[in-house]
C-alpha cells in the first residue's frame, strides 16, 4: 500500500478524474477528504458533480477501505478552500496529499474576441485561482510537517493551444506556471508541487466522467462519433482512461516520487510530442 | 525573460534577488500565520491518548450526534468538538473492522485543533467503536472517560458537570531520552511506531512491581557488557491515570552489580519513584483494564521503549510494548519484551533469598538458538596435518609451481624436497621432534623452505623478524627455549646455549646426512608454530597453535573462496605477523603457487603494484592501512591487475575507504572479503564480503564465523548476550589456540572451558555485537589493546617499557590520526611524568627525551616505539581519577635536533624541506632523521609520492631507507636528477 497513513484531499471528488484518483489512493492505504461544489454553476453550460455522485465516490473508498470525509465546498470560495482543509487536520490530523482537480471545460467554443468578460473571469476563477486558494490553505500545514505532495491537474492544454478554448487553455497554461513557482518556493521545506497534464480522456462511465463529451460539444463535435474523432488524433490509436491518470496521480502522491518537484508529467498517449 | 541564476555562463551565482529574498530563509520562519511549530507528527503522537468504546449494535448514530448537540447547547466550549461518522465494510470483531479502529485510536490530534476528536466507526453489523482521541494535558484520562459516557447515554442536564476542555496549549517539546545503544533501529525508520506483545505469563501472582524489577533487571543484563554499566539502570514507571506530560514521568534508579537478593531488589520498588532527570531508555505505564473499551496511554512511545500492561479482572497482567523503530529494531524489541517476561515470571516465582544474579535473562530454547546463529557446522574436514595436506599437493601435482621471489623458482617437488633437506639438516643438528626452532630470515623463497623444514622435522616454527630489536629477539629466544635459531651469519645475537645456524648450512648438513630415517610421527594436535604478540605486561606472549586449526582454516575458506592451483598468492606479510600463516598455508595447502614479496618491495607501493600486475597476482591479503596505499597507486597505474579476491585482515576495516575502489573495480571480478581474527584463534575467524552497498552504509558487519569457529559475545560475568547488546566476543571451535607458551595463568585467564558449552574458548578482549541474522559487528578493545598499522600492540606493554627507565615515572600513551580516518596517519605520541617529587625532580630535558626513546628502541619493535615523547609535570585525569585524554597537550616535536650537516643551499633543498615539515607536521631540519621525527612505512610511501608528483625523479623506499635524514636525502636527489 504507497499511501498508507496518509491523508488526500482531493477536489473535484464527485466524479471523472476526481473520483477515479480518490478510489485509487484509498485502494493505497490513504484516508481522504472528498470535495466537491456538488451543484451546478451559473456560465457552465453543462451539468457539475451532484452531491449523489460525491456520496457514491465516498462510499466507493470507503468500500476500498479508506476513511473518508465528504465535503461539498467551491474552489471560487476562500472560506470554503480554508473550512475543507481545516476540516482534514481536524479528522485526520495532517494533510499529506492535495490534488487540485475540480476545474471546468466551458464555457469555451469561442474565438478569443467573443470571449465575455465573465466567462474569462469565470474559467480563471475555477480553474487557475481555485488550485491556488486551495494552496494557500494547505501548505502551511505541509510546510509545518516538512513533508507533501500536491497535484495539480492541468491538461495537454496547458502545453499547447487549442482552438476556441483561449480561457481553458489560459488557465491550464497558468496552472502549470503556478507549479513551477510553488515547487521553488516549498523544495527546501519537504513539500512538492507537480503538475499532470492529461490528454483526451475517455468518459468512463464507472467515474461518470463527462468531460470529453462537454469539449466535444464546444467544438460542435456530434457526441456520438467523439471519441472516434478523438482517437484519429492519438499516436496511440486509443484514448487515455482515467484509471492511467489515476496511477499517474498515485506516483506523484507517493514517496516514490520522493525527487519530483516543479516538474509536468504529461499522459496523453503521445499527443503532444508530434 | 533573462535569470541570471539560470544562464550557463554564471553556474556559481546565487539565486535572483527580488522581492521575495528580501524574506528571512524560510527554515527559519515558515511562511503562513497558521503554522504550527515545526514538529512531528510522532512528537504530537507522544502526547495523545485514545480511548475505543465498543457499542453493540444496532446503534442509533442519531442519538450520538443528538446527544452531542445537547451538550454543546448545555456547555459551548464544546461546541468545536465533532462527532465524525466512519463506516468500515466488514462487521464488528474482524480483522477489517479492528484494523480501522485502531487507526483511529492512533491518529494524534493537533495543536493547532481542538484537543478532543470523536469518531464513531460503524460496522456492516450495526455494531461501532466510539473513539475518542484527545491531547493528555488538556483531556486527562478521567475526562476521557467521561466524554464517552456522555456521548453514548448523556441526556441534556447530564452535560452539566461535562469537563471542561482548554484548548490546546502549546505542545511542549520532547525531552532528551537516555540512548537505547543495543536498539540497531534504522535512522530512515524514526517516526515510526512499531508495535510487539510483552508475552506475560498468565498468573495471578505477578504484580507491577516483578514488572518494573524485571524492566531493570533486563536493561541492566543488556548493558553489562560494555563499559560505563556500573553507573546502574535507570527504568520509567508512571501510572496511565496520571500521565499528562512529560513531567509527569518517574524512574528508579537501581544497581545490580552488588548481586542484591529478589527480596531486596525487589524491596526497592516498594517506594515512590523519583522524578527522572532525562527519559529513561525504557519504561512501564501501568493502567487497569475495563471491559469493552480499550485505553492507549500514548500514541506513539514516550520511552523508547514503552510498556503498558493492564492489569486485569482475573490478577493478571497484559502488556504491550511500543517503540519508535528508527530507535529499536523490531526483532530487537520483540527479544527484549520476551526478555522482561522471563526475568518478570522468575522474579515472581523466586524465593527471596536467591540473588538477582542467578536469575537466566534468556530461555534455555533462546540460549541455544544465539549459540547456533553464532556457530557454523565445518563444511570439510581433512584432518592430518601441514606436512601430510602439502605432501599430497606433491604427489597431485608435482611440477606445478610453489614458491618464487624474483630469483628462485620452485615446483611443489623441489620445494618438497628442499625442505626435506631442512629437516635433516635440523635432525643432524640434534634436533629431537617436539622442539621448537626459531626462524629469523628476510623474506625470500628460503624463509618459506625453513618453515616448511622445521614442520618436517616433527618441530614448531617460531618466527622472528629480522627487524625486531635485539632485546626482543633475546627474550623470544630464551622464553621459548629454542635450541636452535636459524638465521643468517650475522643476523642474530649471540646466546649462551642457542646454536644459530644458517638455511644454506642446514641444507648442506641435511644433503650430507645419511638416508633419512623414518619421517617423525606428527599429530595434528601439536604445535605448528608460536607466534609472539604484544602482551601488556610489557613483553611478548607466544601462542601456541596446533596443525590442525591452520588445517581447519583452509578447509573453512578453500570451497567459498574457490582456492585452487590457478591461484597466485602474495606473502607479504612478515612471518611473525600471523597473517603470513594464511597467505603461506593457505596457498600451498591448495596448490597455489606463493610469490614472496621483497621486504623492500612491501614498502614500496608503487613497486608492490608493479609486482602485482607482473606476477599476475590472483589472491592477496592486505591491511586495510596497506590497501588504502594499494588503492592510491592503482588509481596512478595503468596496469591491470588479475587480482580476484582481497582479504583484509589485521586491523578494522573504514569500508568507506573502498569507495574509490569499487570505483574501477567490479566486485563481481575481485572480491573484497573482510576477515575479523586474532592471533589464538588462528589468524581469522569471521569472513564478510564487503558490496558497494555495505560502503555506501558504512557497514561494521564482520560476517558469519567461520565454518567451524564459533562465536559469542557475553557480559562480563561470561553469560551469553542475545543479539543487539555490546560484549566481549568468544570464540570457540576449530581455531582455537592450544596455550600461551609457559603462561599457564594467564592461558587459564584467557582460555577457559565454557560453562555454558561446555567447549574451549578464548575471551577476546575484543567489543562486539551479534547482530540477529548471526553475523558479528566489531567494535574495537575492551582493553588497552589498539592497531597500528596493522600491527597489534598493547598500550600496557610500551607504558611497561617507558617505565623501567630510571627518569620515567608515569606515562601517558595518544594515538592520533592526523588525517581522521586515514589509518596510515595513525602516530603514537607518549607523555611522560619525571622521576623524583615535582618539586625535586629537575625538569626533563631534551637529552631526556632521546635518551628515553633510544630505550624503548631497544625493547620495541619500531612501530610500538612513540614517535614523540612530550615531559608533563603530571597526567591529566578525570573527576574518576582516569586519565582524561581530551587535556593531554599537543604533542612537542623532537627538538633540538641534529646539527645541519648539509647548509641549505638552493631551491630544492627548501622545496623537500617543505615536503618533509608537511607530511612529519614538524619544522624539519637538514640533520633530522625521518624516522625520528615520528615518520613511518607510510608516511614515506606518501612522502615519495609527494615529491614525484611535483616532478622530482622516482626514489624507490629502499634507495629512501639508507638515506633517512633529510641532508642525506637531498644528496641523493641530486645524483639523481639529470643534469
Amino acid at each position: 500500500m504507497r499511501l498508507s497513513g496518509k491523508t488526500a484531499v482531493i477536489t473535484g471528488a464527485a466524479r471523472g478524474l476526481g473520483r477515479a484518483c480518490a478510489v485509487r489512493f484509498a485502494a493505497e492505504g490513504a484516508d481522504l477528504l472528498l470535495m466537491d461544489i456538488a451543484q451546478d454553476v451559473a456560465g457552465v453550460p453543462y451539468p457539475l458533480g451532484s452531491r449523489g455522485q460525491l456520496a457514491h465516490t465516498a462510499a466507493l473508498c470507503e468500500k476500498a477501505g479508506g476513511a473518508v470525509v465528504a465535503k461539498v465546498a467551491d474552489v471560487r470560495d476562500a472560506a470554503d478552500c480554508q473550512g475543507v482543509i481545516d476540516a482534514a487536520l481536524d479528522r485526520f490530523g495532517a494533510v499529506d496529499v492535495l490534488v487540485n482537480n475540480a476545474g471546468i471545460a466551458a464555457p469555451s467554443g469561442k474565438v478569443t474576441h467573443d470571449i465575455t468578460a465573465a466567462e474569462w473571469a469565470l474559467m480563471l476563477d475555477t480553474d487557475l485561482s481555485g488550485a491556488w486558494r486551495m494552496m494557500k490553505a494547505a501548505a502551511p500545514a505541509m510546510v509545518g510537517q516538512r513533508a507533501g505532495s500536491v497535484i495539480n491537474v492541468s491538461s495537454t492544454a496547458g502545453l499547447v493551444g487549442y482552438r476556441h478554448f483561449a480561457g481553458y487553455v489560459t488557465a491550464k497554461h497558468g496552472l502549470i506556471g503556478l507549479t513551477k513557482a510553488a515547487a521553488l518556493d516549498y523544495a527546501p521545506l519537504g513539500v512538492r508541487v507537480n503538475a499532470l497534464c492529461p490528454g483526451s480522456v475517455r468518459d468512463d462511465p464507472v467515474v461518470e466522467g463527462r468531460m470529453l463529451s462537454e469539449i466535444a460539444r464546444s467544438l460542435d463535435v456530434p457526441v456520438e462519433e467523439h471519441e472516434e474523432i478523438f482517437v484519429r488524433d492519438q499516436p496511440t490509436n486509443d484514448l487515455i482512461e482515467p484509471a492511467d491518470i489515476a496511477a499517474a496521480a498515485l506516483w506523484l502522491a507517493s514517496d516514490d516520487s520522493r525527487r519530483v518537484t516543479g516538474s509536468v508529467l504529461t499522459v496523453d498517449g503521445g499527443f503532444t510530442a508530434r | 525573460m533573462t535569470q541570471p541564476g539560470r544562464t550557463p555562463h554564471h553556474p556559481r551565482q546565487k539565486e535572483p534577488v527580488n522581492a521575495m529574498s528580501e524574506e528571512p530563509d524560510p527554515r527559519a520562519a515558515a511562511p503562513g500565520a497558521r503554522t504550527p511549530d515545526v514538529r512531528t507528527a510522532r512528537e504530537w503522537a507522544g502526547l495523545c491518548h485514545s480511548l475505543t468504546v465498543r457499542v453493540p449494535g444496532p446503534v442509533d448514530p442519531g442519538r450520538l450526534d443528538r446527544n452531542l448537540a445537547a451538550g454543546a447547547r448545555r456547555r459551548p466550549a464544546l461546541r468545536p468538538l465533532r462527532l465524525w461518522h466512519t463506516a468500515v465494510a466488514a462487521p464488528s470483531g474482524t480483522a477489517a473492522a479492528e484494523r480501522r479502529a485502531r487507526a483511529e485510536a492512533a491518529r494524534p490530534v493537533r495543536p493547532d485543533m481542538f484537543p478532543v476528536r470523536a469518531v464513531l466507526v460503524h460496522c456492516s453489523d450495526g455494531a461501532a467503536d466510539l473513539v475518542l482521541v484527545a491531547a493528555r494535558i488538556s483531556v486527562p484520562r478521567p475526562a476521557l472517560d467521561r466524554l464517552a459516557a456522555l456521548l453514548l447515554d448523556g441526556a441534556a442536564d447530564a452535560w452539566d458537570d461535562a469537563p471542561d476542555i482548554p484548548a490546546c496549549a502549546p505542545f511542549p517539546p520532547a525531552p532528551e531520552h537516555d540512548p537505547v545503544p543495543w536498539g540497531l533501529g534504522l535512522p530512515g525508520r524514526a517516526g515510526t511506531t512499531g508495535t510487539v506483545p510483552l508475552p506475560l505469563p498468565e498468573r495471578a501472582g505477578l504484580d507491577v512491581r516483578h514488572l518494573v524489577g524485571a524492566l531493570a533487571l533486563a536493561l541492566a543484563r543488556y548493558a553489562a557488557g560494555d563499559e560505563g554499566a556500573d553507573a546502574g539502570v535507570t527504568v520509567g514507571r508512571v501510572e496511565s491515570a496520571a500521565l499528562r506530560g512529560y513531567d509527569d514521568i518517574r524512574a528508579y534508579t537501581v544497581r545490580t552489580d552488588d548481586e542484591p537478593s529478589t527480596a531486596d531488589f525487589l524491596a526497592q520498588f516498594d517506594t515512590a519513584p523519583a522524578t527522572a532527570p532525562r527519559v529513561p531508555a525504557a519504561g512501564l505505564i501501568v493502567g487497569t483494564a475495563q471491559p469493552g473499551r480499550s485505553h492507549r496511554p500514548c500514541l506513539a512511545p514516550v520511552f523508547p521503549l514503552t510498556l503498558h500492561a493492564e492489569r486485569q479482572a482475573d490478577g493478571t497482567l497484559r502488556g504491550t510494548c511500543w517503540f519508535d523503530e528508527g530507535t529499536v529494531a523490531p526483532q530487537l524489541a520483540e527479544r527484549f519484551c520476551a526478555h522482561v517476561a522471563h526475568l518478570a515470571a522468575q522474579l515472581a516465582e523466586s524465593p527471596g533469598a536467591r540473588p538477582v544474579s542467578h536469575l537466566e535473562l534468556l530461555t534455555a530454547a533462546e540460549h541455544g538458538s544465539v549459540l547456533r546463529a553464532g556457530s557454523s557446522a565445518p563444511v570439510r574436514t581433512s584432518g592430518g596435518h601441514l606436512v601430510g595436506l602439502f605432501e599430497e599437493r606433491v604427489r597431485s601435482g608435482p611440477d606445478a609451481p610453489a614458491l618464487g621471489d624474483g630469483t628462485t623458482q620452485l615446483t611443489y617437488r623441489q620445494l618438497d624436497d628442499a625442505a626435506e633437506e631442512v629437516a635433516a639438516g635440523l635432525r643432524a643438528k640434534g634436533v629431537a621432534p617436539g622442539s621448537r626452532v626459531g626462524v629469523c630470515l628476510e623474506r625470500d623463497a628460503g624463509l618459506v623452505v625453513t618453515l616448511l623444514g622445521v614442520l618436517k622435522s616433527g618441530c614448531a616454527y617460531v618466527p622472528m623478524d629480522v627487524h625486531y630489536p635485539q632485546e626482543r629477539l633475546r627474550y623470544i629466544t630464551e622464553q621459548a627455549q629454542l635450541p636452535v635459531v636459524v638465521a643468517s651469519a650475522g643476523q642474530f645475537p649471540a646466546l649462551a646455549g642457542v646454536a644459530v645456524v644458517a638455511p644454506g648450512e642446514l641444507r648442506e648438513l641435511g644433503a650430507a646426512a645419511d638416508a633419512p630415517g623414518e619421517p617423525p610421527h606428527l599429530d595434528p594436535g601439536q604445535a605448528a608454530y608460536v607466534i609472539y604478540t604484544s602482551g601488556s605486561t610489557g613483553r611478548p606472549k607466544g601462542v601456541v597453535v596446533p596443525h590442525a586449526n591452520v588445517v581447519a582454516l583452509v578447509d573453512a575458506t578453500a570451497d567459498d573462496f574457490g582456492l585452487g592451483p590457478h591461484d597466485t598468492w602474495t606473502l607479504f606479510h612478515s612471518s611473525a605477523f600471523d597473517f603470513s600463516v594464511w597467505e603461506i598455508w593457505g596457498c600451498l595447502l591448495s596448490g597455489g603457487r606463493l610469490v614472496v614479496v621483497p621486504y623492500w618491495t612491501t614498502r614500496d607501493t608503487e613497486e608492490f603494484h608493479e609486482l602485482l600486475a607482473d606476477e599476475r597476482v590472483t589472491v592477496l591479503s592486505q591491511t586495510p592501512s596497506a590497501f588504502s596505499q594499494l588503492i592510491r597507486a592503482d588509481r596512478e597505474s595503468a596496469r591491470d591487475l588479475a587480482l580476484r579476491l582481497v582479504v583484509f585482515g589485521g586491523e578494522p576495516l573504514d569500508v568507506r575507504m573502498l569507495a574509490p575502489w569499487f570505483a574501477r573495480h567490479s566486485p563481481a571480478d575481485c572480491r573484497l572479503v573482510n576477515m575479523f581474527g586474532i592471533t589464538e584463534t588462528t589468524v581469522h575467524t569471521t569472513a564478510h564480503t564487503v558490496t558497494p552497498e555495505d560502503v555506501v552504509a558504512g557497514s561494521r558487519s564482520v560476517g558469519r564465523a567461520l565454518p567451524g569457529w564459533s562465536l559469542s559475545v557475553r557480559d562480563r560475568h561470561g553469560r551469553v548476550l542475545p543479539p543487539g547488546p555490546v560484549g566481549e566476543i568468544y570464540v570457540g571451535g576449530a581455531g582455537v589456540a592450544s596455550h600461551y607458551l609457559g603462561q599457564p595463568d594467564l592461558t587459564a585467564e584467557r582460555f577457559r572451558t565454557d560453562p555454558v558449552t561446555g567447549q574451549r574458548v578464548y575471551r577476546s578482549g575484543d567489543k562486539g555485537r551479534l547482530r540477529p541474522d548471526g553475523s558479528l559487528e566489531h567494535l574495537g578493545r575492551l582493553d588497552s589493546q589498539v592497531k597500528i598499522r596493522g600491527h597489534r600492540v598493547e598500550l600496557d606493554e610500551i607504558r611497561a617499557v617507558l617505565l623501567k627507565h630510571p627518569r620515567v615515572s608515569a606515562v601517558a600513551l595518544a594515538i592520533r590520526q592526523e588525517t581522521p580516518g586515514d589509518p596510515a596517519s595513525s602516530r603514537l605520541d607518549a607523555y611522560a611524568v619525571g622521576s623524583g617529587t615535582a618539586q625535586e625532580a629537575a625538569p626533563m630535558d631534551a637529552a631526556d627525551v632521546r635518551d628515553i626513546l633510544a630505550h624503548a628502541r631497544r625493547f620495541l619493535p619500531d612501530y610500538m616505539v612513540p614517535a614523540t615523547l612530550t615531559p608533563v609535570a603530571a597526567l591529566p585525569l578525570t573527576v574518576n581519577g582516569k586519565l582524561d585524554p581530551s587535556r593531554l597537550p599537543a604533542p612537542l616535536p623532537l627538538t633540538p635536533r641534529a646539527p645541519a650537516t648539509v647548509e641549505p643551499s638552493g631551491d630544492l633543498t627548501d622545496d623537500i624541506i617543505r615536503v618533509w615539515s608537511r607530511v612529519l607536521n614538524t619544522e624539519v631540519r637538514l640533520g633530522d632523521n625521518f624516522f625520528e621525527l615520528g615518520g613511518n612505512s607510510l608516511l614515506v610511501v606518501r612522502l615519495l609520492a609527494e615529491l614525484r608528483a611535483s616532478g622530482l625523479p622516482r626514489v624507490s623506499s629502499r634507495q629512501f631507507y639508507h638515506h633517512s635524514t633529510a641532508g642525506q636525502f637531498v644528496q641523493l636527489l641530486r645524483t639523481l636528477i639529470p643534469a
